[in-house]
Parts: C-alpha cells; structure tokens; sequence
C-alpha cells in the first residue's frame, strides 16, 4: 500500500494524454448521447397525453416543456422522463393546460367549408371530432381552429359529436355549446331539417339544454299552373304527408272539370299549420281563372292570373282570403280575360253542351245548394252566356228516378232556380233565363245502376 | 452514466490502457514525484469535482463532460494501480533470479 502511495506521485505525466483523450471524447460522443436521451424521453412519454410537448437536450440534462390536462398527468409524465437511463436532470417547464371558463365548442358551416372552433378537452377528441366531421359531411372541407382547454361539460364528445351531426342537416349556420347551453343559427339545407335537427336534440344527455334554436327551413312552397292551351293542371312543391296530397290531387279532380291533374307533389315534413285548409280554398280560387298560377310560400297565398268576367275577378279577390285559417296570408293579382267574340245561338249551344258534357253542376246531396267545387264550372258557362247576349236560355233541372216524383220534381225546379240565382248575381239579366224544372222525366240514361244515376242528375242549358 | 457508455467506451478503454501503461512505467521511473502537498492540494480538488458531480451543481453539456471526466479519470487511475502492482510484482519475483 505504501509502494502505491509512492508510485502514485509518478503517475501524473499520464494526465497530459489523459486529458486529450477527454477532450476527443467530449468532441465525438456529446451529440451522440444528447441524441440518445431525446430518444429516450419521448418514447418514456409515448403513452402521455401532452399539448405542445418540447423536449431539449442539454449534455445529460433534459428541459421537458409540455401543456398537461390534469395535475396527475404532469406528474407522471415528469417522472417518466425522470426514470429514463442515462438522463441527470429535468428541468420541468410543464404547465396544466389553462382552463376554459365558459367552455366553448363551436361548428360553423359556410358554402364551402365547415370550421370547428373553440375548445376540446383533449387531443383524441379533437381528432375524433375532426374525423367524424370528414366522414359526416362527404366532401366538404373540414377546417380545425380548436383549442385545447381544461374544464369540459360532461359527456362533452358525446354531445360534440351529436350536434356535428346537426351540422350535416344545415345549408349554413353556427352551432355553439357554451358549457352545458347549446346555440343554434341558420338555415336547413331540407324542408322537414329545422324539424329532424330538433328532434335530434332531444337526445341530449342528462345536464344539456337548448338555450336558442333560430334555425330557419327554406320556404315550404306549393304550385299550381293552369294551361287552358294544354288543358292541363300541374301541381308542383310539397304536402305534408299522403293522406293531403290525396285528398288535394282529389280536390283539384272535382274543381278542375276539363283540366288533366299533373302531378309532380312530394311528401314532405315541415308544412305550416293549416296547409291543406288553405290549399284547397286556394284551388278552388284558381279553378274559376282562365290561366293562372298558384304559389303557396310557406304562409303566403298568392294567387294570379286572368278571370273570366268582372264579377269573378271581385269575388276571388276578396272572397278568398276570408275562408284561410289564422295567420295566412293572401295575394291575389287577378286581372280579366279579354271578352271573346261574340257568337249566334247555334255555336252558343254547342259551347254551353260541350262544358256540361265535361263538368256537371253539383249539389250538396238532396238539396239546391251549389257546392263551390261547381264555380269553376259555373264561371264557365257564364262566359258562354255573355258571348251570346241576345239570346234566352231554359235552364232545365233533371233528377233521377229515387225517391217521389214530386219530391224530385220539386228538387229540380229549385236546382235549375238556385243556377240561375248564381247567373244573376254573376251580372246576367234575369229576363233571359227560364229555370225548369223535369224531375225524372227525361233520363239520358237507365237508372238501375249508380252511373245512370248520376248521369240522369243533371242541369241543361237549352238556348231558345 | 453506464447507460450511456456504448457512446464513449472506447475513450474508457484508452484511459484504462492509458492508466495501465503509466502505473507500469512509474515504478521503475526515475523522474521527479508530485510533493506531498500538491498530492493534498489535487486530492481536496478531485473530491471536490466528485462532490460537484453528485450535487449536479454543473449545468448541461459541461456537466455531461465533468462526469465523463471523473469517470475516465477514476478508470486511468485504476490502471495506473493494476499497472504499478502488476510491475512491482514482476519485479519483485525477477530480482532473486538476478
């Protein structure tokens, strides 16, 4: 032990050397190893949830910055890096990510692009919301402007996700949840959208409401077009459900007597209340123009086109927009067909046959009142009878065989008096009509079968 | 440090053979020792930079290189031990056959 000590005195010319060899060694494994320990500290932090993570190596020493979302997780991602071999020190310059108060989240959809904005609470949710917005809306440009931001609602993806799916449903618009309170603004993108967005959100979790839903649906729009040149009626826009749209395209049948119906209807949700009691009125109105065209926007009636004669344009006028329910509106831009030229008794025959021959003049069953479905048809034939001023006209009332001769003979006066009643107060003289009535007298058909019947009750212009 | 070494084993390995050759040369140099005191004075500094070392008082890439230091340092001087054993004990069994 004492030689050692002595030799040791005689050991320092090694020192010159040894201290190149320090300094080589320093030269060529400095980078190395700083290169080493990064490695190693980011894959010790592969399984951390880290915002902005930045790890600099320093020789030994690691400066770990990184945006943690909880207390715990900061923690234990500074003592993973801290167990990583080979690392002397960590200077921890990590933080909680800050926290959001209100927590707001939004989406908004333009024309072209949707852009999610505000805060999510992590990473994975932020990619999954950026995810399912790709796959929910095919093709439309994604933009992510989310933050990250501690002090999320419950349940946050969960409804996150709910109300992207809402965005798929709007043409344009903004959704917003400020924490448990969600916004809504814009517009649909289909009729029956305002409505299915808010059957959507009854699917809320516990805690969730909505605090304003100001999404707005295109125009529910309905039309109608009347071609006297193709005789046709087309029907174009929406109804409510089947069961409208039947009883319309019926309705149109039994007003439109020489007119082929066209229709082009489609279902859909989202109709104002009262549709069909406002569309059928509406209908009738149209069947008594010559040409004109209905368009029901949402709650607005507008009606146009040409009348028949003066009377007809006053009553449509004004005669309409009483029979609509509350809070409709009703427009009408009713001009008069020209009169058309005047023609004898003989051409004035055949006109007013032809028009009966297409439409019957119908009444309300067992009585002498007109139904309104016939004022389309009635309109008709007083255009006829003006064309023909100097003649007279036998109106002649006919039933068919049930029920006592003197109860249908009675009836029939009384039809072929309230027809005439209607001519006069159309602006027709009184002086030029004569009301019959025959009762079952003359049949144009047999009565044994409901056809006959029908055909048998009947009113006829007769031009003397 | 030893998780590290792949990176400078080599250098490790020179200042041991360093240190070898050095404690089998000192034995039967004739030069001039280190005095006493200065041996003191160089010990008080090594004990020192292991303390420095320990307390992590040296920052970064210097730190790094003060470790690097003491250890090739610690390896040269276990080499200069085995190295001037090593010879004495040469020395020792060649001398009775002289």
């Amino acid at each position: 032990m004492h030689g050692l000590f002595k030799w040791s005195s005689k050991w320092w010319p090694g020192v010159i050397p040894l201290a190149v060899f320090w300094g080589l060694a320093a030269w060529t494994s400095t980078t190395a190893v700083e290169g080493d320990v990064a490695a190693r500290s980011n894959a010790a932090l592969k399984d951390s949830v880290l915002d902005k993570r930045r790890i600099s190596v320093d020789g030994r020493d690691v400066t770990f910055a990184a945006n943690a979302f909880s207390e715990e997780g900061r923690l234990s991602a500074v003592a993973s890096v801290e167990a990583v071999p080979g690392v002397r020190l960590v200077n921890d310059e990590t933080r909680l990510v800050p926290e959001a108060k209100p927590f707001v989240w939004s989406a908004e959809r333009d024309v072209v692009r949707v852009t999610l904005g505000g805060s999510a609470p992590l990473p994975s949710s932020k990619g999954k919301l950026m995810e399912a917005a790709k796959a929910g809306l095919g093709g439309v440009e994604v933009v992510d402007q989310m933050g990250l931001a501690r002090g999320a609602p419950p349940r946050f993806d969960a409804v996150a996700l709910l109300l992207l799916d809402q965005i798929s449903k709007l043409k344009d618009g903004k959704i917003t949840l400020t924490d448990n309170k969600i916004n809504l603004a814009g517009m649909a993108r289909d009729l029956g959208g305002r409505e299915a967005v808010a059957a959507a959100l009854k699917n809320l979790p516990d805690g969730y409401s909505v605090a304003a839903n100001d999404i707005k649906a295109p125009p529910y729009i309905f039309q109608a077009y009347k071609d006297p040149v193709a005789l046709t009626l087309t029907l174009t826009g929406y109804v409510p459900d089947n069961n409208v749209h039947a009883a319309l395209v019926a309705a149109a049948g039994r007003k439109f007597f020489s007119e082929k119906v066209v229709d082009n209807l489609k279902a859909s949700v989202g109709a104002p209340s009262g549709f069909a009691a406002a569309v059928v009125p509406a209908l009738g109105a149209l069947s008594r123009l010559s040409t004109g065209t209905l368009v029901v926007s949402d709650r607005e009636v507008k009606l146009s086109g040409d009348a028949l004669y003066d009377a007809a344009a006053g009553q449509i006028r004004g005669g309409l927009g009483k029979d609509f329910p509350q809070g409709w509106q009703y427009k009408a831009e009713i001009s008069v067909k020209p009169a058309s030229a005047p023609v004898d008794a003989t051409v004035c025959q055949q006109l007013f046959a032809d028009t009966l021959t297409k439409g019957r003049i119908r009444f309300e069953s067992g009585k002498a009142d007109i139904v309104p479905d016939s004022a389309g048809l009635l309109d008709r034939l007083i255009e006829t009878a003006m064309r023909c001023p100097t003649t007279n006209i036998e109106i002649a009332g006919h039933t068919d065989s049930d029920g006592e001769e003197a109860a249908n003979q009675a009836l029939s006066e009384k039809r072929a008096q309230a027809v005439m009643d209607y001519l006069v107060r159309a602006g027709l003289p009184a002086s030029r009509f004569t009301p019959i009535g025959y009762g079952s007298t003359q049949p144009v058909a047999a009565n044994d079968g409901e056809d006959g019947k029908a055909q048998n009750r009947r009113i006829e212009f007769v031009v003397k | 440090m030893a998780a590290l070494a792949t990176f400078f084993w080599g250098w490790l390995l020179a200042a041991l053979l360093l240190g070898f050759g050095m404690g089998w040369i000192a034995v039967v140099h004739r030069a001039q020792g280190v005095p006493k005191l200065w041996m003191r004075w160089l010990a008080v500094l090594a004990v020192a930079l292991v303390a420095a070392s320990f307390a992590h008082v040296v920052p970064g890439r210097f730190g790094y290189w003060l470790d690097l230091l003491l250890v090739m340092f610690a390896l040269y001087l276990v080499g200069c031990a085995v190295g001037s054993w090593l010879r004495d004990w040469v020395v020792s069994r060649s001398k009775p056959a002289n």
